[in-house]
């Protein structure tokens, strides 16, 4: 099936982990619209990921202990542009996104793999903490089947 | 999320079904600490129909690893779907994980 307009997906979640499939869930289906995308199962698998660790890092750190808290997730895939765009909103505490450091991989570690993926499965990721709300913007493109993805 | 635990020639193993993450993650976590905590317990963690895997779950992973390195015991995984080899790939972890193909393998591996 070919699509020419975007494809745009709107969640409203509570800001719990039990919700959070219903993120990877929206993305493969998404994802699953576009025509011959090179390596879609790696594609779809690395989205669903870095979106579910920045979910995982605003229940776990920007909203601590508030169980109140809600995340909207909007979700947009450009098809002519090949492009998938993904903008989390929250309520809760900022931090400093450039302030973590990359986790050094000659060692093992139990923590800090969370931003790390994030960086490094997304082709940009942004992060702005705005008066009322805190914003993440990732993006992807997504090549077609000729050449690789990572 | 599904878990099974048995054991097989004093080998304890662990097979986890669906998303293995911050949600589920609790269980296998206290699943691991009472395994990996007897001194030379041999532990396989079987990922065939595990079909996601997050930060949280990699934690409780290494945790256990260390753990069970500890008390001179060894873990392994096994099973491993394309995607998630590619994390472990990524984060470099696949360099202190004994990672096998299947489970045939690994308990090959226990034996020599």
């Amino acid at each position: 099936m070919t699509l020419r307009s975007p494809e745009f997906v709107c969640l409203d979640l509570p800001a719990r982990y039990a919700y959070l499939h219903l993120v990877s869930e929206s993305l493969a289906d998404m994802l699953h619209l576009a025509d011959g995308v090179a390596d879609l199962e790696t594609l779809i698998y690395n989205v669903q990921l870095a979106t579910h660790e920045a979910c995982t890092n605003i229940i776990k750190h920007a909203y601590r202990s508030f169980d109140q808290g809600r995340i909207l997730v909007e979700m947009i895939v450009h098809f002519e542009e090949r492009l998938l765009q993904i903008d989390l909103y929250d309520t809760g505490l900022p931090f400093d996104l450039e302030s973590v450091p990359e986790p050094d991989l000659d060692q093992v570690h139990v923590h800090g793999y969370g931003l790390f993926l994030i960086r490094h499965l997304m082709d940009t990721v942004t992060y702005t903490a705005m008066p009322d709300r805190n914003h993440w913007r990732l993006s992807k493109t997504f090549c077609a089947r000729r050449c690789q993805t990572i | 999320m599904d878990m099974r635990t048995y054991s097989t020639d004093e080998i304890h193993i662990l097979e986890i079904s669906g998303r293995f993450d911050a949600n589920t993650v609790q269980p296998v976590a206290t699943w691991l600490e009472q395994t990996t905590s007897t001194p030379g317990a041999r532990v396989l963690i079987n990922l065939t129909d595990t079909t996601f895997v997050d930060s949280t779950a990699l934690a409780t992973l290494v945790q256990a690893l260390k753990r069970c390195q500890q008390m001179q015991g060894d873990l392994y995984l096994c099973g491993m779907r394309h995607p998630v080899h590619k994390i472990f790939e990524l984060t470099r972890l696949d360099k202190s994980f004994n990672i096998f193909s299947d489970k045939d393998c690994a308990l090959q591996a226990f034996v020599k």
